[in-house]
């Protein structure tokens, strides 16, 4: 009888031994993938309009459930300790990255650039709307300004390049959109800064803000050769609030387009 | 004179006995496999996981890590769980090429064995879930929408068992089906250290 209970006992140790693998294997890596809306999401044929290379954008927008109602309570009283508003999706909680791939379809070499603007659940930024705004009163080409840019690339005949835009980009990102939308930052300041090295603008925004995380993105592409862009966003949402096929209500914010003062 | 002499010598002589030895039944084994333990055992691997087919267009091979767990019901013939996970790189060539995948799968198997000594070979085959961790796939248009489905296969290896009547160790293939990744199968290949309680 003891020679059987020590075997058990091995047998139960072993089986111990092994099961943190699966468990730990299993909370490593478990975002989730969206594709661009089409295949390819954005294409240009490289014919300048107006003097300017072509453009084209699109985007897509996260789908997120309703808080429940204990996590309604609980957003509620965070805000009231906090003394300003608690967003519902948060950018600790919600982790967005995004890969490309630009693929040059034409005879000759060209330039091709990326400017990912988007929306958390208080303010839209649209880099159209801010060159149209800042283009008023003069001739000038117009001027872009992402929320987030990505460095432009020669790309030849034939080649493809693929890339990716990192969390701690769309983290920077969803700093720069809040402290505009909620917190009076000069747009032109904390866009072009990074925050962690040069947080001028940021004074208005609380040491302990919330900061949302982007419900919205939105992709637009520029080359001046025909070429082609797809894209997915990744999610890794910590805490379940992706829409999913069960009884939950679809969360449907109304954020306010970012409109800079003329200047 | 000389016959009485001769006569005299031999009926003295005592009687002559031949020493009968019988011949053995069979040689000595060692070392002997009826001793090695058999019933409950476990089995702890690592090796590698390839797709083929359409999902091998986009996933990468990966390291993969297991166990099984079983028992000898006979000493030819055994039932056993197996759990195995990998982790894989998207291939290049695609929007995602880079991003990680892991695969989580459970099977139950038979396995067939025979024994020559201390050397073995061993077929097995069986049934089970294979779960994805992410919709990788299903954003690169490869598979629909899901993350587990069934896989069906199976293998053969070949197994060494040291002079400790616990352990042996062996290397082992398999090939499965994925039923719900269309036209996708996967090559698991792996080594183990096997421990029979």
């Amino acid at each position: 009888m003891p020679e059987v209970m020590t075997r058990l006992g091995r047998f139960a140790l072993a089986l111990t031994a092994l099961a943190p693998l699966g468990l730990g294997c299993q909370d490593l890596n478990t975002p989730i993938y969206f594709p661009s809306p089409a295949m390819p999401a954005l294409a240009v044929d490289g014919m300048p309009v107006m003097n300017n290379p072509p453009r084209a954008e699109n985007g897509l927008t996260l789908r997120f459930r309703d808080p429940t109602k204990t996590e309604r309570q609980t957003l509620d009283m965070q805000t009231q300790s906090l003394g300003f508003d608690v967003p519902w999706i948060q950018r600790d909680h919600v982790h967005i990255e995004m890969t490309y791939e630009v693929t040059n379809t034409g005879s000759t070499p060209g330039m091709w650039n990326i400017g990912i603007d988007g929306a958390n659940e208080y303010t839209k930024y649209d880099e159209n709307i801010v060159a149209m705004v800042l283009g008023q009163g003069n001739n000038d080409a117009p001027q872009y300004i992402p929320l987030i840019p990505v460095t432009p690339q020669l790309l030849g005949p034939g080649q493809t390049v693929t890339g990716t835009v990192r969390e701690d980009d769309f983290d920077e990102a969803e700093l720069d959109l809040d402290a505009m939308g909620r917190w009076m930052a000069p747009f032109n300041a904390v866009l072009i800064n990074n925050s962690q090295v040069n947080p001028i603008g940021l004074s208005m925004v609380p040491p302990n803000v919330v900061i949302p995380a982007l419900i919205e993105i939105d992709v637009n592409f520029t080359a001046d050769a025909a070429m082609s862009c797809t894209y997915a966003i990744r999610v890794r949402d910590d805490d379940d609030q992706l829409l999913h096929d069960t009884i939950d209500t679809l969360f449907s914010p109304t954020p306010a387009l970012f409109v800079p003062a003329a200047m | 004179m000389a016959a009485l002499a001769t006569s005299w010598l031999l009926a003295g002589a005592s009687v002559a006995r031949a020493q009968v030895t019988a011949e053995p039944t069979s040689a000595v084994v060692f070392p002997d496999p009826n001793k090695f333990a058999h019933g409950l055992y476990t089995e702890g691997e690592i090796g590698a996981v390839a797709f083929f087919g359409k999902a091998g267009e986009f996933v990468s091979p990966g390291f993969a890590i297991g166990a099984h767990v079983g028992y000898d019901i006979f000493r030819w013939l055994a039932l056993q769980a197996h759990f195995l996970g990998s982790t894989h790189q998207i291939a290049d060539g695609n929007v995602l090429s880079g991003q990680l995948l892991q695969t989580y799968q459970g099977t139950i198997e038979g396995k067939l064995t025979l024994r020559f000594g201390q050397t073995s070979i061993f077929g097995e085959g069986g049934v089970g879930l294979a779960r994805l961790s992410t919709n990788a796939l299903y954003a690169l248009a490869v598979e629909p929408r899901y993350r587990v489905g069934f896989t069906a296969g199976g293998g053969a290896g070949a197994d060494y068992h040291s002079l400790s009547r616990h352990f042996s160790l062996g290397i082992r293939g398999d090939y499965l089906l994925m039923t719900n990744l269309s036209g996708s199968q996967e090559l698991m290949a792996t080594t183990y250290l096997r421990y029979t309680f």
